[in-house]
Protein backbone atom coordinates (compact mmCIF):
# COMPACT_ATOMS: atom_id res chain seq x y z
CA UNK A 1 0.00 0.00 0.00
CA UNK A 2 1.13 3.26 -1.17
CA UNK A 3 2.25 5.59 1.87
CA UNK A 4 -0.07 8.30 2.39
CA UNK A 5 0.08 11.49 4.47
CA UNK A 6 -1.54 15.15 4.04
CA UNK A 7 1.17 16.71 2.35
CA UNK A 8 0.60 19.73 3.96
CA UNK A 9 2.80 19.14 6.96
CA UNK A 10 5.79 19.80 4.24
CA UNK A 11 7.93 22.43 4.69
CA UNK A 12 6.56 23.93 7.70
CA UNK A 13 8.77 24.71 10.45
CA UNK A 14 8.46 22.49 13.38
CA UNK A 15 11.66 23.51 15.71
CA UNK A 16 14.40 26.70 15.97
CA UNK A 17 16.86 26.41 17.91
CA UNK A 18 19.57 29.31 18.80
CA UNK A 19 23.58 27.68 19.98
CA UNK A 20 25.91 29.09 22.15
CA UNK A 21 28.87 31.05 20.46
CA UNK A 22 31.44 29.12 18.17
CA UNK A 23 34.94 29.30 19.68
CA UNK A 24 38.03 28.75 18.27
CA UNK A 25 38.74 26.16 20.74
CA UNK A 26 36.21 23.53 19.49
CA UNK A 27 36.79 24.16 16.21
CA UNK A 28 40.07 23.16 16.17
CA UNK A 29 39.29 20.06 18.07
CA UNK A 30 36.92 19.42 15.36
CA UNK A 31 39.28 19.38 12.65
CA UNK A 32 42.23 17.79 14.42
CA UNK A 33 39.81 15.01 14.99
CA UNK A 34 39.33 14.44 11.61
CA UNK A 35 43.00 14.55 10.95
CA UNK A 36 43.46 17.74 9.61
CA UNK A 37 46.37 19.78 8.99
CA UNK A 38 45.14 22.81 6.83
CA UNK A 39 46.78 26.04 9.11
CA UNK A 40 42.85 27.53 8.28
CA UNK A 41 41.34 24.75 10.02
CA UNK A 42 43.43 23.99 13.27
CA UNK A 43 45.28 27.53 14.31
CA UNK A 44 43.68 29.76 16.05
CA UNK A 45 43.62 33.58 14.73
CA UNK A 46 42.26 35.66 12.01
CA UNK A 47 42.02 32.88 9.05
CA UNK A 48 40.68 30.53 11.14
CA UNK A 49 36.80 28.72 9.82
CA UNK A 50 35.72 25.70 10.46
CA UNK A 51 35.61 22.58 8.91
CA UNK A 52 33.05 22.03 6.12
CA UNK A 53 30.61 19.44 8.38
CA UNK A 54 31.25 21.15 11.60
CA UNK A 55 27.41 22.29 10.52
CA UNK A 56 26.37 18.70 11.15
CA UNK A 57 27.48 18.62 14.97
CA UNK A 58 23.92 21.30 15.06
CA UNK A 59 20.79 19.99 15.48
CA UNK A 60 17.31 21.04 17.19
CA UNK A 61 15.58 20.54 20.17
CA UNK A 62 13.39 18.15 18.74
CA UNK A 63 14.53 16.21 15.39
CA UNK A 64 10.85 15.30 13.99
CA UNK A 65 8.14 17.25 13.63
CA UNK A 66 5.10 16.04 16.12
CA UNK A 67 2.52 15.61 12.99
CA UNK A 68 4.61 12.65 11.59
CA UNK A 69 2.43 10.07 10.18
CA UNK A 70 1.08 7.71 12.80
CA UNK A 71 2.60 4.66 12.11
CA UNK A 72 6.25 6.22 11.54
CA UNK A 73 6.07 7.95 15.23
CA UNK A 74 7.32 5.09 17.69
CA UNK A 75 9.14 3.20 15.01
CA UNK A 76 13.02 3.15 15.14
CA UNK A 77 14.81 4.95 12.26
CA UNK A 78 18.26 4.78 10.65
CA UNK A 79 20.63 7.37 8.95
CA UNK A 80 20.73 6.71 5.58
CA UNK A 81 22.56 9.77 4.68
CA UNK A 82 23.16 13.60 4.44
CA UNK A 83 22.83 16.52 1.90
CA UNK A 84 24.77 19.51 2.64
CA UNK A 85 24.43 22.62 0.71
CA UNK A 86 27.16 25.12 1.98
CA UNK A 87 27.21 28.54 2.68
CA UNK A 88 29.29 30.96 4.46
CA UNK A 89 31.59 29.94 6.40
CA UNK A 90 31.44 29.08 10.47
CA UNK A 91 34.07 31.20 12.67
CA UNK A 92 34.91 31.67 15.89
CA UNK A 93 32.16 34.07 17.76
CA UNK A 94 29.05 33.26 15.48
CA UNK A 95 25.75 31.94 17.02
CA UNK A 96 24.06 29.33 14.57
CA UNK A 97 20.29 29.16 14.75
CA UNK A 98 18.97 25.90 13.01
CA UNK A 99 15.25 26.19 11.80
CA UNK A 100 14.03 22.39 11.14
CA UNK A 101 11.25 21.85 8.45
CA UNK A 102 10.03 18.24 7.07
CA UNK A 103 11.40 18.73 3.59
CA UNK A 104 10.11 14.94 1.87
CA UNK A 105 8.74 12.09 3.02
CA UNK A 106 8.74 9.12 0.25
CA UNK A 107 8.38 5.27 0.07
CA UNK A 108 11.02 3.14 -1.87
CA UNK A 109 10.92 -0.27 -2.77
CA UNK A 110 14.50 -2.18 -3.13
CA UNK A 111 16.26 -6.15 -2.97
CA UNK A 112 15.56 -5.33 0.89
CA UNK A 113 11.93 -4.49 1.11
CA UNK A 114 10.09 -1.25 1.22
CA UNK A 115 11.23 1.42 3.40
CA UNK A 116 10.27 4.61 3.73
CA UNK A 117 12.51 7.63 3.97
CA UNK A 118 11.87 11.11 6.07
CA UNK A 119 13.81 13.79 5.13
CA UNK A 120 14.63 17.15 8.03
CA UNK A 121 16.27 20.06 6.61
CA UNK A 122 17.83 22.36 8.72
CA UNK A 123 18.30 25.68 7.09
CA UNK A 124 21.21 27.09 9.55
CA UNK A 125 22.01 30.86 9.28
CA UNK A 126 24.27 33.29 11.53
CA UNK A 127 23.47 35.92 13.67
CA UNK A 128 24.16 38.55 10.34
CA UNK A 129 21.65 36.10 9.28
CA UNK A 130 23.98 34.85 6.75
CA UNK A 131 23.21 31.23 5.60
CA UNK A 132 25.49 28.70 6.64
CA UNK A 133 24.31 25.50 5.68
CA UNK A 134 21.16 23.83 4.71
CA UNK A 135 21.52 19.76 5.42
CA UNK A 136 19.16 17.52 4.51
CA UNK A 137 18.97 14.75 6.72
CA UNK A 138 17.92 11.46 5.39
CA UNK A 139 16.31 8.95 7.80
CA UNK A 140 14.64 5.50 6.80
CA UNK A 141 12.27 3.16 8.13
CA UNK A 142 12.04 -0.53 7.11
CA UNK A 143 8.60 -1.63 5.61
CA UNK A 144 5.98 0.34 4.87
CA UNK A 145 4.52 3.40 6.12
CA UNK B 1 43.62 29.66 2.33
CA UNK B 2 45.14 27.48 -0.46
CA UNK B 3 44.44 28.46 -3.71
CA UNK B 4 41.50 26.04 -5.31
CA UNK B 5 43.07 23.77 -7.93
CA UNK B 6 42.69 25.19 -11.48
CA UNK B 7 39.42 24.40 -14.04
CA UNK B 8 42.42 23.53 -16.60
CA UNK B 9 43.90 21.24 -14.96
CA UNK B 10 41.30 18.71 -13.80
CA UNK B 11 40.09 16.37 -16.36
CA UNK B 12 36.87 14.41 -15.90
CA UNK B 13 37.94 10.48 -15.17
CA UNK B 14 40.53 12.19 -12.55
CA UNK B 15 41.08 10.57 -9.68
CA UNK B 16 41.15 11.59 -6.08
CA UNK B 17 43.06 9.80 -3.97
CA UNK B 18 42.91 6.86 -2.77
CA UNK B 19 44.35 8.23 0.68
CA UNK B 20 44.58 4.96 2.88
CA UNK B 21 43.73 5.92 6.35
CA UNK B 22 44.42 3.95 9.68
CA UNK B 23 40.78 4.90 11.77
CA UNK B 24 41.92 4.50 15.28
CA UNK B 25 39.41 4.05 18.35
CA UNK B 26 41.17 6.90 20.08
CA UNK B 27 40.60 9.28 17.20
CA UNK B 28 36.92 7.97 16.97
CA UNK B 29 36.50 8.91 20.89
CA UNK B 30 38.21 12.14 20.12
CA UNK B 31 36.13 13.02 17.30
CA UNK B 32 32.82 11.53 19.56
CA UNK B 33 34.71 14.58 22.28
CA UNK B 34 35.13 17.08 19.71
CA UNK B 35 30.97 17.02 18.62
CA UNK B 36 29.89 16.09 22.29
CA UNK B 37 28.17 13.33 20.68
CA UNK B 38 30.00 11.19 23.55
CA UNK B 39 27.95 7.49 23.23
CA UNK B 40 28.64 4.40 24.10
CA UNK B 41 28.46 3.13 20.29
CA UNK B 42 31.29 4.98 19.13
CA UNK B 43 33.50 5.09 22.33
CA UNK B 44 33.58 1.41 23.90
CA UNK B 45 33.51 -2.04 21.89
CA UNK B 46 31.39 -3.99 24.92
CA UNK B 47 28.73 -1.07 24.91
CA UNK B 48 28.51 -0.93 21.20
CA UNK B 49 28.07 -5.28 21.78
CA UNK B 50 25.13 -4.64 24.03
CA UNK B 51 23.27 -2.46 21.73
CA UNK B 52 23.68 -5.37 18.93
CA UNK B 53 26.55 -4.02 16.89
CA UNK B 54 30.02 -6.27 16.38
CA UNK B 55 32.01 -3.07 18.17
CA UNK B 56 32.04 0.55 18.80
CA UNK B 57 31.41 2.21 15.05
CA UNK B 58 32.42 5.72 13.65
CA UNK B 59 29.58 7.88 13.37
CA UNK B 60 28.27 8.80 9.79
CA UNK B 61 28.86 12.19 10.79
CA UNK B 62 32.59 11.66 10.74
CA UNK B 63 32.78 9.56 7.67
CA UNK B 64 31.45 12.70 5.97
CA UNK B 65 34.03 15.21 7.79
CA UNK B 66 36.86 12.29 6.67
CA UNK B 67 35.47 12.30 3.07
CA UNK B 68 35.74 16.08 3.18
CA UNK B 69 39.24 16.25 4.10
CA UNK B 70 39.67 13.95 1.07
CA UNK B 71 38.17 16.53 -0.89
CA UNK B 72 39.52 19.83 0.79
CA UNK B 73 43.09 18.08 -0.09
CA UNK B 74 42.51 18.12 -3.79
CA UNK B 75 40.46 21.01 -4.34
CA UNK B 76 42.41 23.23 -1.48
CA UNK B 77 40.18 24.38 1.68
CA UNK B 78 37.05 27.01 1.28
CA UNK B 79 36.34 25.22 -2.73
CA UNK B 80 33.24 22.37 -1.48
CA UNK B 81 29.60 23.82 -2.29
CA UNK B 82 27.73 20.78 -1.88
CA UNK B 83 28.39 17.21 -0.74
CA UNK B 84 25.77 14.38 -0.20
CA UNK B 85 26.35 10.75 1.31
CA UNK B 86 24.70 7.41 1.55
CA UNK B 87 25.61 5.38 4.36
CA UNK B 88 25.50 1.99 2.89
CA UNK B 89 27.49 -0.17 6.00
CA UNK B 90 29.49 0.17 9.07
CA UNK B 91 32.57 2.00 9.36
CA UNK B 92 34.54 0.18 12.10
CA UNK B 93 37.62 1.64 13.86
CA UNK B 94 40.66 0.11 14.34
CA UNK B 95 41.24 -1.06 10.97
CA UNK B 96 42.16 0.66 7.48
CA UNK B 97 40.12 2.15 5.32
CA UNK B 98 40.56 4.20 1.87
CA UNK B 99 38.97 7.36 1.05
CA UNK B 100 38.65 7.45 -2.82
CA UNK B 101 36.84 9.73 -4.95
CA UNK B 102 36.86 10.76 -9.21
CA UNK B 103 35.87 13.17 -11.09
CA UNK B 104 32.76 12.88 -13.14
CA UNK B 105 31.56 16.27 -14.90
CA UNK B 106 32.90 19.38 -15.34
CA UNK B 107 31.32 22.66 -15.45
CA UNK B 108 32.94 25.82 -17.92
CA UNK B 109 29.94 27.88 -16.61
CA UNK B 110 30.45 27.86 -13.03
CA UNK B 111 33.96 26.49 -13.30
CA UNK B 112 33.06 23.64 -10.57
CA UNK B 113 33.32 20.30 -10.78
CA UNK B 114 30.97 17.57 -9.76
CA UNK B 115 33.04 14.33 -7.68
CA UNK B 116 32.22 10.60 -6.91
CA UNK B 117 33.37 10.01 -3.63
CA UNK B 118 33.37 7.34 -1.05
CA UNK B 119 34.69 5.09 1.85
CA UNK B 120 35.77 1.75 0.99
CA UNK B 121 37.14 -0.97 3.52
CA UNK B 122 40.31 -2.99 3.12
CA UNK B 123 38.31 -5.37 1.46
CA UNK B 124 37.31 -3.02 -1.06
CA UNK B 125 33.25 -2.96 0.41
CA UNK B 126 32.25 0.87 -0.45
CA UNK B 127 30.43 1.55 3.14
CA UNK B 128 29.77 5.69 2.06
CA UNK B 129 29.41 7.07 -1.21
CA UNK B 130 28.44 10.07 -2.61
CA UNK B 131 28.92 12.92 -4.57
CA UNK B 132 30.07 16.04 -4.46
CA UNK B 133 30.51 20.03 -6.06
CA UNK B 134 33.73 21.61 -5.78
CA UNK B 135 34.58 25.42 -7.22
CA UNK B 136 37.89 25.83 -9.32
CA UNK B 137 39.86 28.43 -9.91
Amino acid sequence: MALEFDRNILGGEFDRAEHETVTAEELVAFARALGETSPCYVEAGPELVAHPTYCIRFRGRKFFPDNLPEGLRTRMSFDAGKDIDFGAPIRPGDRITIVSTLHELYEKTGRSGTMVFVVVRFTMTNQRGERVATVDNRMMYRGEG
Amino acid sequence: MAPARRFDAVFEGDDLGPVEHFLAKDQVRAYARAVDHYFPRFTDDEAARREGLPGMITPGNMSMGLLTTLIDGWAGPGNLRRLGVTFRGLVLPDRTIRLCGAVTQKDEATRTAELDVWIESDEGERLVIGTATVSLA
